[in-house]
């Protein structure tokens, strides 16, 4: 229900900046601020203002991308979104350098997926071929 | 038997498996325009990597811009020199209207200092 709420106030007033729209729109203060900490010399520090800054961009960031994304699926009459058509547009927009490893990122997920979808079905045999031996021994227990 | 822990290690150099919300980027990626309608569950993650990426591009060139512009050493980095990093870099252009339209000529006026010397 907080969601429709939401939505109603981001139709009536779409550059509304504070309150509840503004969790929605960025992305946790203390998760931005955490990445360019990691990326700076020991004693450097950020100003509040800067890290603010950091959110606006990556949201920026994360819209433009995928706009780009976006246009193409329309223009191949495709519905989903996938992580291809986001490393396509990092390309496609200047981002070249972020292309490799968000590849091999997406390749190394995919890759972690598929081995987790086949442990499931391993459990699954396991689970099944133990529920098969014990109807086999109580079928022996009481059988002829 | 792996654990999960590995896993986790594997996809990246943090504690977590990821270091930001999938749920807030999703939520981002659909507002971005009417169009997005089904959204596969990778990409939320391959931006997670993306963000980190460019928030780590941002942040570097923010602060290499910040020393090489003052000559007394400040430790604190401000908006105004994420503000003069995106000016001076050509792949950050979509954000020069987001950084520069609250300020004041001032800022418009280092920024195009920045893109002078460099």
């Amino acid at each position: 229900m907080v969601d429709n709420i939401n939505n109603i106030l981001g139709s009536i007033n779409s550059s509304e900046e504070g309150g509840i729209k503004e969790q929605d729109r960025l992305l946790p203060i203390a998760n931005v601020g955490r990445l360019m900490k990691q990326i700076l010399p020991q004693n450097a520090k950020i100003s509040k203002e800067g890290k603010e800054t950091m959110q606006e961009c990556v949201s920026e960031f994360i819209s433009f991308v995928t706009g780009e994304a976006s246009d193409k699926c329309h223009k191949e009459k495709r519905k989903t979104l996938n992580g291809d058509d986001i490393c396509w547009a990092m390309g496609s927009l200047g981002f070249d350098d972020y292309v490799v490893p968000l590849k091999r990122y997406l390749h190394r997920f995919r890759e972690l997926e598929a081995e987790k979808a086949n442990q499931k079905n391993v459990g699954k045999n396991i689970e099944e071929s133990q529920n098969n031996e014990h109807r086999n021994f109580q079928g022996s227990f009481y059988g002829p | 038997m792996r654990q999960a822990g590995a896993y986790s290690r594997i996809l990246s150099r943090k504690t977590g498996p990821h270091s930001l919300p999938l749920a807030r980027i999703k939520k981002i990626m659909k507002k971005s325009s009417d169009d997005v309608k089904m959204i596969s569950g990778e990409a939320p993650i391959v931006f997670s990597k993306a963000c980190e990426l460019f928030i780590e591009e941002l942040t570097k060139r923010a602060w290499i811009n910040m020393t090489n512009m003052h000559e007394k050493r400040r430790s604190t980095l401000h908006k105004e020199d994420v503000a003069s990093a995106v000016i001076a870099t050509d792949v950050f252009d979509f954000l020069v209207n987001l950084v520069t339209h609250d300020n004041n000529c001032e800022l418009k006026e280092d920024s195009h200092q920045v893109i002078m010397e460099t």
